[in-house]
């Protein structure tokens, strides 16, 4: 047991990516029916494991909310009813609930909201995948190795009377003989019980090593920079990861097959968000603009059919950019920054052409694993607040990574989650999908018929220049914060630096 | 006869038989506590199948805490009596343990109590780092089913010192009672075997091989232990009794599940499938042990009876498989051959429907196997079932 406990002991959490990188908690603003809510989900780190579900809503009226767990495979025909989310004593308008994630892969919190207006429900899609094993606090460590052991001696204390004394009429004494039976039988119990506790050592082990192949890692893609004509194409490829890295049927995520981002190594002073084209299942290829020449770190978002959102890590060595690089979609954004503002009160980081991205929050400190409004203004030189056109269907995107790259996290206004995950949950409750669940696609252009799906921008009104972004950062630390939004014709991005505590 | 050797016999029966009635009560207790274990072990099996969500506070895991608590406790108290306010008789019908004196089903009984604690933070611990289980076989339910399988132990070789001290009638009814006691015993391997007894699983060697394993050795063990003729029938028709009984009595019961994906819209409880016709081989185990006991050296003994087994189990559980597997009229709630978890897959229970060709390749040389295993197991049975004659505390 001793054994056991200290192979045990030695476990410590591992927490790596899912959907995003390091930051596995989900934000969500948006509408159920008439209300507005902002729902955080902290999935487990294992699963089967127990989902928290905090719910705020925005608006009054709000009188009981209902959460419930949805599995892309079974739809909301084979999903579990509801369970009613419990008002949080001293916070307004805030609910809290749990739900079990009982199977690997893509999942939807469906979020119903009830009150005087009605009802309607928000659908918040949540990846499901066993990222770490807990560790041994050294107190159950403690308590289970005392209890092991008083186990195995009472064990050996059993043998010793079931040969001994339990055989003697009551009344009589025990005889030597018998005694020394018992003890020879007691001895001989050792090894067997040895090897019991050893082959459940070993057993423990391999369940541990099944449970370490069962957690999520996602693919990580080979990068290669090839030239084509007078540009140079960079290419992601899943091939050499196998089976096990192969990323399914990947459906387009704001009208675009993958959202890629190159972060250079140089202390994050380069920074892209390009578009590539699927080549093929594990193929993807995008022009690269003029960008600096130096490595690089690439996180890739891509939204599979079941409604799974994935990020691939990577890095590569990009060489200096051709005479005439340029970019081939006009929605790829790029920007150099040697020296960046601190996220501050009025802080501002330059757009180009005079423009400026001011932060509208206060001086309030950011702390981990509290909800942050990240909310910025666009003005022009004069100061005047500018119009924002939409950027890939929305106000704005924004991308936050780590200064030690141990987090990446792409924001929308609407918070962590990605619009086609929502719509790939809709379509399975309308019913297209086949028997085994899986959205009924073509199949000899995987990403033609999603293309027809609707952007979803947030607001049919005209944007003003605000834009912002509910997020939660995971840790603290430091952080760097690209927004990225689209004041004229043209993809400006500010960057900040965020200080977290 | 001389009225002095009159006097001494009248006076040793007396003593013997106080010493039985003053501690009955505590075997009765520890056969209560055994079958809350065992019906509370389905009942929470049952709830996971069906309803999947659940506390601590469920009332399948209260029966269970409380029959280990029982057990436990009632045996505690036995041994801080017997060493501290135990009569002469009382201490000197129970067996020392690190300074105390208690009969050895009731150290067992507390083994398995303080076992059963002991899984409890670590099945905590199993759920947290590993995710909520699935699956009856993990370290920390193998724990618990030590804990289980101790207070069911304890409680059989309670009654077992009981029976082997006792005279006439008594005999006679405590013999039935160790029985019944053997039935829960049985009842524990079925149930930790469950996955490996699927009724898909029982046109397959796997299954023989293992069920040989364990069977033939409480059967033989039972079968000569036990003080009554059929012992090891009765053993196996408690066990089949039990099993039947909750199993059609707690579907009758309402229940949607709590967990999801739900591929099977079920609203009952649903249940195990119809336990092994373990009655049969215990029949010929008990008729042929009677008669060749005490002809037949110990080993060859055992090869009859472990090749018994196997023919008579393949025997009945073979065709029985067959139409639980492949006749519709199989699932009902009699036979039960629909209770399908809430999260089975179509694909799950079409595969259920025909027996795995892989489970029945090279069958014969599993068959032999299970044939060989079969006898040792039987051997060590009917060795530890003299074993059980003797314990006399």
């Amino acid at each position: 047991m001793k054994r056991i406990l200290s192979a045990a002991v030695a476990g410590v959490i591992m927490v790596i990516a899912s959907a995003h990188v390091g930051s596995p908690d989900v934000v969500y603003d948006g509408n159920a029916g008439p209300y507005a809510l902002r729902v955080i989900v902290r999935p487990p780190p294992v699963v089967p494991g127990l989902a928290e579900v905090i719910v705020r809503a925005l608006d009054s009226g709000v009188t009981r909310v209902v959460i419930r767990p949805v599995y892309w495979r079974a739809g909301v025909a084979g999903a579990p009813e509801g369970d009613e989310a419990k008002p949080v004593a001293g916070a307004l308008s805030t609910y809290r609930g749990q739900l079990w994630l009982m199977a690997r892969g893509a999942y939807s919190v469906y979020v119903t909201a009830e009150g005087p207006k009605g009802s309607g429900t928000a659908i918040v899609p949540v990846m499901s995948v066993a990222t770490g094993r807990l560790g041994f606090s050294p107190l159950l460590a403690s308590l289970l190795a005392v209890l092991g052991v008083v186990l195995i001696a009472g064990l050996l204390s059993l043998v010793h009377a079931a040969a001994g004394a339990s055989l003697v009429e009551p009344g009589d004494a025990i005889s030597p003989a018998r005694r020394q039976r018992a003890r020879r039988i007691t001895v001989a119990a050792v090894p067997v019980l040895a090897l019991m506790v050893f082959g459940g050592a070993r057993w423990w082990q391999s369940v541990d090593a099944d449970y370490q192949r069962t957690i999520f890692h996602p693919p990580t893609p080979t990068m290669s920079v090839h030239r084509v004509g007078d540009q140079q194409v960079l290419e992601l490829s899943t091939r050499a990861a196998g089976a096990r890295g192969a990323v399914g049927d990947v459906i387009p995520d704001h009208g675009k097959i993958m959202h890629l981002f190159l972060i250079s190594d140089d202390g994050m002073t380069t920074f892209a968000h390009l578009h590539p084209a699927q080549l093929d299942s594990e193929t993807f290829r995008v022009q690269l603009p003029s960008i600096a020449a130096g490595s690089y770190h690439v996180f890739a978002d891509v939204v599979t059919e079941t409604g799974s959102n994935l990020t691939l890590a990577s890095t590569v060595k990009l060489p200096p950019p051709m005479p005439r690089a340029e970019s081939a979609d006009s929605d790829d954004a790029w920007t150099r920054t040697p020296t960046v503002p601190r996220l501050a009160p009025a802080a501002a980081a330059p757009l180009g052409d005079g423009a400026m991205l001011v932060w509208a929050g206060d001086g309030a400190p950011i702390v981990a694993g509290q909800p942050v409004e990240l909310r910025f203004i666009v003005r022009d030189s004069a100061g005047r607040e500018v119009a924002l056109r939409p950027y890939l269907g929305m106000a704005g995107h924004a991308v936050i990574a780590r200064s030690d790259d141990s987090v990446f996290v792409h924001l929308h206004p609407m918070g962590t989650v990605s619009t086609t995950a929502q719509q790939v949950f809709e379509l399975r409750d309308r019913g297209d999908t086949t028997r085994s669940g899986r959205l009924r696609l073509g199949t000899a252009q995987p990403a033609a018929p999603m293309a027809t799906m609707p952007l979803r921008i947030r607001d049919a009104a005209p944007l003003g220049g605000a834009v912002s972004f509910p997020y939660e950062f995971p840790k603290p630390g430091r952080y760097r914060l690209w927004v990225q939004v689209k004041p004229g014709n043209h993809v400006r991005t500010g960057t900040f630096d965020v200080i977290v505590n | 006869m001389n009225p002095m050797t009159l006097a001494i016999d009248t006076q040793s029966t007396y003593t013997a038989s106080s010493t039985t009635r003053s501690s009955l009560w505590h075997a009765y207790t520890a056969v209560v506590a055994a079958v809350c274990v065992m019906v509370g072990v389905y009942w929470d099996i049952s709830w996971h199948m069906s309803i999947g969500r659940d506390t601590f506070w469920t009332p399948a895991h209260l029966l269970i805490q409380s029959g280990g608590l029982i057990a436990g406790v009632s045996s505690g108290y036995v041994a801080l009596r017997t060493t501290l306010r135990g009569s002469e008789a009382e201490r000197e019908s129970a067996v020392p343990f690190w300074g105390f004196r208690a009969p050895l089903g009731a150290w067992i009984c507390i083994w398995g109590c303080l076992a059963m604690l002991t899984s409890a933070p670590f099945d905590n611990w199993w759920h947290n780092a590993y995710g909520l289980d699935v699956k009856i076989v993990s370290p920390p339910h193998t724990l618990l089913a030590l804990g289980i399988f101790s207070i069911v132990l304890g409680a059989l070789l309670l009654t077992m010192a009981q029976q082997n001290r006792a005279r006439d009638a008594e005999r006679v009814r405590l013999a039935l009672l160790v029985s019944v006691v053997g039935g829960l015993f049985i009842m524990n391997f079925a149930i930790f075997l469950t996955e490996y007894s699927e009724r898909m699983m029982l046109h397959g060697g796997l299954f023989y091989e293992i069920a040989a394993v364990f069977f033939p050795f409480a059967l033989c063990a039972f079968s000569r232990a036990g003080q009554h003729r059929w012992s090891a029938t009765i053993a196996a028709g408690t066990f089949m009794t039990v099993m039947l009984v909750l199993m059609w009595f707690i579907q009758l019961f309402p229940a949607t599940p709590r967990l999801g994906p739900i591929y099977q819209h079920i609203g009952h409880m649903v249940t195990l499938s119809w336990p092994l016709w373990l009655i049969v081989p215990a029949v010929a185990i008990d008729w042929l042990r009677a008669r060749y006991d005490s002809r037949l050296p110990s080993l060859a003994l055992a090869a009859l009876l472990g090749a018994v087994f196997l023919i008579t189990f393949i025997a009945v559980e073979w065709p029985f498989a067959t139409f639980l597997v492949e006749n519709p009229a199989a699932r009902n709630w009699f036979f039960n051959a629909a209770n399908y978890v809430y999260w089975a897959g179509s694909a799950y229970v079409a595969r259920s429907h025909h027996f795995s060709s892989a489970a029945s390749r090279q069958l014969g040389m599993h068959l032999a196997i299970a044939a060989g295993v079969a006898m040792i197991s039987s051997a060590v049975g009917l060795a530890w079932g003299r074993w059980l004659t003797k314990v006399r505390r």
